[in-house]
């Protein structure tokens, strides 16, 4: 299993994942025109780690605006985080934001909803 | 061919308060790259970041509908042209508007759907949204629109508003209208 390390562009993240820490991080804006060829990677990358190890997994996100169509590859991930999670699988979100914009607070907020893992909005650097 | 009066053309751009307009064949990167200006203008006029990244949203929303049902339809690139118009109303309020050319039935059906969108609140559409991001996702949905509409709906101050004009005897203008 290789670590991720995708640069951003205007409209996709950047994403890097480093399977030693268990780490996934992404951030920028998120609105390609085909948001699940985008996110096959990312899911994929995640649902090997679940699989092939055992270690904890955290999704550090600094995302800032996101279409409709990562909106819902976005609740892909965390639906699989959660199916982790109620099989006692050690999982967390921590999603960093600038605290000029509420709408990011908006949308994290609006995931979280739906989670019952670990899951931290705090304003980004404090 | 009656010549162009440019003169004449910008005083209607600013008597609406047109601050972006676009109309012809669009592609990804143009998306892109006017989203890009729309949000430069934005800055420059000192909108909240709220309501900047409500206005790019609905804008990036209603043109990747178009581009999808374009793709989906088969159309070539003219077909699939995009009418674009981000304007400021008396009050202050953004208005983005978004046309395209439409099969008459997917017309209908959309008017139709704006129609249902406009009667429901804020928590019904917070619903509605929730209940679509559910769905599972279908390939061969033709608009893909379900969703990308229900958040326009959510953004916008007003109800949506939309109409259809008649261009041929197959196709509709189907023009949408969001306020934030």
């Amino acid at each position: 299993m290789n670590d991720l390390n995708i640069p951003g562009t205007q409209s996709t993240p950047c994403v890097t994942a480093l399977r030693e820490q268990g780490l996934l991080t992404m951030a920028g804006d998120s609105y390609p025109e085909n948001s699940f060829e985008f996110f096959r990677d990312v899911i994929a990358w995640i649902e090997t780690f679940l699989r092939d190890d055992t270690g904890p997994l955290r999704l550090e996100l600094r995302l800032v605006y996101m279409n409709t169509s990562s909106v819902k590859a976005m609740m892909d991930i965390f639906d699989l985080l959660e199916e982790a999670h109620t099989q006692g699988r050690p999982v967390q979100v921590d999603w960093l934001y600038d605290p000029r914009n509420e709408r990011v607070l908006d949308l994290a907020d609006e995931f979280r909803e739906d989670c019952t893992f670990p899951f931290r909005i705090a304003p980004d650097g404090h | 061919m009656e010549p162009i009066d440019l003169f004449e053309l910008r005083e209607h751009f600013n008597r609406s308060r047109i601050l972006l307009c676009f109309n012809g064949p669009i592609s990804r990167s143009l998306i892109e790259e006017i989203g890009n200006a729309l949000k430069n203008y934005l800055q420059a006029e000192n909108a909240l970041p709220s309501a900047a990244m409500d206005v790019f949203s609905v804008y990036v929303e209603l043109t990747q509908n178009i581009r999808h049902y374009a793709m989906a339809r088969g159309y070539d690139e003219l077909q699939g042209s995009a009418t674009v118009v981000v304007a400021r109303d008396e009050s202050g309020r953004y208005l983005v508007q978004a046309g395209n050319m439409v099969e008459k039935a997917d017309g209908e059906a959309l008017l139709a759907r704006i129609q249902e969108l406009s009667r429901l609140d804020k928590a019904e559409l917070k619903a509605a949204y929730k209940a679509q991001l559910r769905q599972p996702r279908d390939e061969n949905a033709v608009s893909g629109a379900g969703l990308g509409l229900i958040d326009v709906a959510r953004k916008s101050a007003l109800p949506l508003s939309a109409s259809l004009a008649p261009m041929d005897a197959q196709h509709l203008f189907f023009s949408l209208r969001a306020t934030i």
